[in-house]
């Protein structure tokens, strides 16, 4: 596929590392020096020029673009690019990255001519949500209109003994439930029946939501439903998490520095508690409980902000906590701070678009340890070779199915079960052999 | 420049702040038009062999008046937010003297001196319904139509028709019906001012037409023989205004159960805000409407002081039965959407149901509906700042919007909410000292507690109190200084006391 990416910041960048060995791509940007550093790294087509600009798209070949990424970090420069590629070449396909919740409600009435938009403050939001539900999990994500969720989670001492150090076999593997990968440094093991978990480990389950509660509850016992969330932060992002909490029936209390921002969240989210407060404050924290709660979100403008606050949080006993990192390097930063899972709003939009560039055929991706996994959710081709075999025949080379969309519904295969063409699989696979599934399926 | 000529360019200021001139156009513009509503009554006076005279001269001389008012003052004016205030309390003190002038023209002893006929004509446009007359029976029919249809007149504002007819008053319109229209904001069912004010009239006058047919109905039908055509009109007219006027001696005690009943109906209707019963009957949504906060409030509220004076009236063994529940439910309705209408003498019920009725005063109906008093609104957003403050001394950090109807309320609002109730309050209590000191010099037989439901009963514009001026009394025993205090209350009460305390500051006046 022929792709045009405009804006090479860090979304730009997160989407070139994915898709620059399978596609063709022109990348778009104002600025020569991030240029010059992409096409150091990648083999990419570079151009200097304005992505919103009519002269500066048709010049560079839009004409015969398949797909038009639009990343900046400017909403409305985004859109404009994506408009004018729509007018100069209606045959290519546009994906909008937008910061603006409205513009993707303009969208979905029909009112925005962009095939996708993708909204980094939503895909937050929604991956936010979804690490809180299993609150031990590494990291996380679903398929299939949410009936498959993948989890990737750390074995330690504290995990339940009848799973860690027994075959298996023999384990009390949870129903609708599938181990894909035990990863042990280096080296990626596809488990069978002998294979056994050890601590230290990480692994990768496939499995309902449901189940993947069960195995946080197996992995790090004692972690339940979350029910009391504390907000550090009610800009775009934390208000956009605040809202995908409280639609769940959670108890959300925000913190915002800023009275007229907290004045403004408080009239619009009508469940939530809004404080004007600093959340710096240790007197505050005492007085409201706040590290009563079961999960600290950090969702502050500033990386140094949320690395304090979360700190803080930490030592009046918040047990739990998540923070949003605008700069990639803050990550490692807040690992070594003790927060338990940081979420780069730049990396899971970037993930989020990449999906769209993939396959025809494969809906949807995620993409683990740093772009090291992917999973992929493709239809099967009734030509294909592992069309008929049964779970227990097919050979394992580097991937394996953890579920499948027959009919619409998730079934978790067991050894026994066939696969039939038109099954939407699942796949968990290591990076480098994903053209190879797409083929073998 | 000289001295003298750069002395001359800056000048004095003006004296006042205020366009004087121009109030005084609006306010003659407005009497002029309202005096037509004089051959009403004249053409009654006429069909019952009476004569016309008093009201013909009194529309003449309130026309002449008024025209020679606002030809004086003719010329460019600027009607803005200040003027609004002076506007709206002068054209209610004016009404009030032309609904005074045909009861002083027509020589009737019961009304013939100044201070009671001004009473009784504020009485009538304030929808208030006390009364100095002593038998109400005795005065021609002529006259008590008039008295009648002042109440209708004031019951959702004179202003309010004159924005609907008029063409003149188009500026400053909004803030003209944002101090007569009761409640503490106004919702518009439109955008033009002009559209709003129409709707309300045609609303209004199509209840009122509608009571109007029921009422000949059940006269005529033989279900109330008491009710002939000329009570059912003069019935229709005191009833959505939630006024209180009757032309019979005892009130509504006469007439039959199914009388009152629909009474009852009316006069809760009269208390819903006229906006969302437009909206229910004429746009046809009744869910929408239903799930007003206010509506739900009042409606409880009506419920629960019937409740209270019915089964005080059983345990106490005042009434018994069924006449107990339609008189403690009648008396609620009446009180509490202050109409002032009676079914029953309530001067001997026990206290707790004499405490209920005062309680019930403070009341009030709706925003936006004809009633007077605090309105259920108020209520609602004190409760709802009461529970934020308590909220906030737990948590000094915490930013709580107070909503209504699922939409925030400004703090502008909730300030003046919660000022307009100590007014309130204010008014209230300095009414009922003056009352009391006043009857204590001239001898009247006026308990304290008689002097508070006085004081109440006015400034909530509901009309009969306690003691002398009870439902059966009449306010005539009252010397003429406690008679001024009365109107004073009675039309504080009707504009909602901050229009014309404003008046009272230094800064209205001087910029």
């Amino acid at each position: 596929m022929k792709i045009f990416l405009v804006g090479a910041g860090q979304v730009g960048f997160t989407i070139v590392q994915a898709l620059h060995d399978l596609h063709d791509l022109t990348v778009l940007d104002l600025d020569e020096s991030r240029l010059a550093a992409l096409s150091q790294r990648y083999d990419v087509s570079t151009v200097t020029g304005n992505g919103a600009s009519r002269r500066v798209l048709a010049a560079a070949g839009i004409a015969r673009a398949d797909l038009l990424i639009a990343c900046t970090s400017r909403d409305e420069a985004n859109i404009v690019s994506a408009m004018i590629s729509k007018a100069v070449s209606p045959r290519t396909t546009t994906i909008v990255r937008t910061t603006n919740p409205e513009y993707l409600e303009v969208w979905r009435e029909g009112q925005l001519d962009v095939d996708f938009i993708v909204s980094s403050e939503v895909e937050t939001a929604s991956a936010i949500v979804r690490t809180i539900a299993v609150p031990a999990a590494r990291q996380t994500d679903l398929f299939a209109e949410g009936q498959v969720q993948l989890v990737e989670f750390d074995v330690d001492e504290r995990s339940d003994s009848t799973m860690i150090g027994v075959p298996l076999r023999d384990a009390p593997i949870p129903a609708d439930s599938r181990l894909a990968a035990i990863i042990r440094g280096r080296e990626t093991t596809f488990p069978g029946g002998n294979d056994v978990i050890r601590s230290g480990d990480r692994i990768v389950v496939i499995g309902s939501p449901q189940a993947a509660q069960l195995w946080g509850e197996v992995i790090a016992p004692g972690s339940g439903k979350v029910q009391d969330v504390v907000i550090w932060g009610a800009g775009q992002a934390g208000t956009a998490v605040a809202r995908a909490l409280l639609e769940q029936d959670v108890r959300v209390r925000l913190i915002e520095a800023s009275l007229e921002r907290a004045r403004l969240v408080a009239d619009e989210l009508s469940g939530a508690r809004v404080y004007h407060a600093t959340g710096l404050d240790p007197d505050f924290l005492e007085r409201e409980r706040i590290a009563d709660a079961q999960v600290a979100i950090f969702a502050m403008r500033d990386d140094m902000k949320n690395h304090f606050a979360a700190t803080l949080a930490k030592v009046h006993g918040a047990r739990f906590t998540v923070a949003i990192v605008h700069d990639a390097p803050s990550a490692e930063v807040f690992e070594r701070a003790g927060i338990d899972v940081s979420i780069n709003p730049r990396q899971v939009t970037a993930e989020e678009i990449v999906r769209f560039a993939h396959d025809p055929r494969t809906q949807q991706v995620s993409m683990l340890d740093d772009d090291r996994y992917e999973v992929l959710d493709i239809t099967t081709r009734p030509g294909s070779e592992y069309v008929g075999l049964s779970f227990k025949e097919m050979p394992i080379r580097g991937a394996l199915i953890g579920a499948l969309i027959r009919e619409g519904r998730a079934v978790f295969p067991h050894g026994d079960d066939v696969l039939r063409p038109g099954d939407r699989a699942i796949i968990f696979t290591e990076s480098s052999r994903v053209p190879e599934v797409e083929r073998a399926l | 420049m000289s001295e003298l000529a750069r002395g001359r360019l800056i000048g004095r200021p003006p004296f006042l702040a205020v366009d004087v001139q121009g109030v005084l156009n609006v306010v003659g513009l407005l009497i002029a038009y309202l005096s037509a509503a004089t051959f009403v009554p004249a053409g009654v006076a006429i069909g019952y062999g009476e004569s016309p005279w008093p009201f013909l001269a009194s529309g003449a001389i309130a026309a002449a008046t008024g025209a020679a008012l606002a030809f004086s003052t003719r010329g460019e004016h600027r009607l803005g937010i200040r003027e609004a205030f002076l506007v709206v309390s002068l054209t209610w003190l004016a009404a009030a003297v032309l609904g005074a002038l045909p009861y002083l023209l027509s020589g009737d002893p019961q009304v013939d001196r100044p201070i009671d006929a001004y009473f009784e004509g504020m009485s009538g446009f304030t929808t208030t319904g006390g009364s100095i007359l002593t038998d109400v029976e005795a005065l021609p029919r002529g006259l008590l139509l008039w008295r009648q249809l002042t109440q209708w007149l004031g019951g959702i504002g004179i202003i309010v028709l004159a924005l609907a007819i008029l063409p003149r008053l188009r500026v400053g319109g909004r803030q003209l019906l944002e101090h007569e229209m009761p409640g503490p904001e106004i919702e518009t069912l439109n955008t033009r001012i002009r559209d709003t004010a129409r709707r309300v009239w045609t609303l209004y006058i199509g209840l009122t037409a509608a009571l109007f047919a029921i009422l000949l109905g059940f006269g005529l039908t033989g279900v109330d023989d008491e009710m002939t055509p000329f009570h059912a009109i003069a019935h229709a007219l005191t009833t959505i205004p939630t006024a209180g006027f009757s032309t019979k001696a005892r009130s509504l005690e006469d007439f039959t159960a199914a009388t009152q009943w629909v009474i009852v109906l009316f006069m809760v209707l009269g208390g819903i805000n006229f906006a969302l019963t437009y909206r229910a009957i004429v746009r046809r949504e009744p869910r929408a409407a239903a799930r007003d906060q206010e509506l739900r409030l009042y409606l409880g509220l009506l419920a629960v002081g019937s409740i209270v004076l019915v089964t005080e009236l059983w345990t106490e063994d005042v009434l018994s039965g069924w006449q107990a529940f339609r008189a403690g439910v009648f008396t609620a309705v009446s009180t509490m959407t202050t109409t002032g209408f009676s079914v029953a003498d309530y001067n001997t019920w026990p206290a707790l149901a004499l405490m209920t009725i005062v309680g019930l005063m403070f009341v009030g109906g709706s925003a936006g509906s004809t009633t007077g008093s605090v309105k259920v609104v108020r209520h609602l957003l004190v409760g709802k700042i009461l529970r934020r403050e308590i909220d906030q001394t737990l948590h000094p950090e915490i930013v709580l919007p107070v909503r209504l109807n699922n939409r925030v309320v400004e703090e502008r609002t909730l300030r003046a909410v919660s000022s307009f109730i100590l007014l309130y309050i204010g008014i209230f209590v300095i009414g009922a000292a003056l009352l009391a000191i006043d009857a204590a010099r001239t001898g009247l037989p006026l308990t304290t507690f008689d002097a508070i439901s006085v004081s109440a009963s006015m400034l909530a514009n509901v009309g009969p109190a306690f003691g002398v001026g009870g439902p059966v009394g009449s306010f005539e025993p009252f010397s003429d200084l406690s008679t001024v205090v009365m109107v004073v209350l009675m039309w504080l009460g009707r504009l909602e006391v901050v229009p014309i305390v404003v008046l009272l500051t230094r800064h209205y006046w001087r910029s």
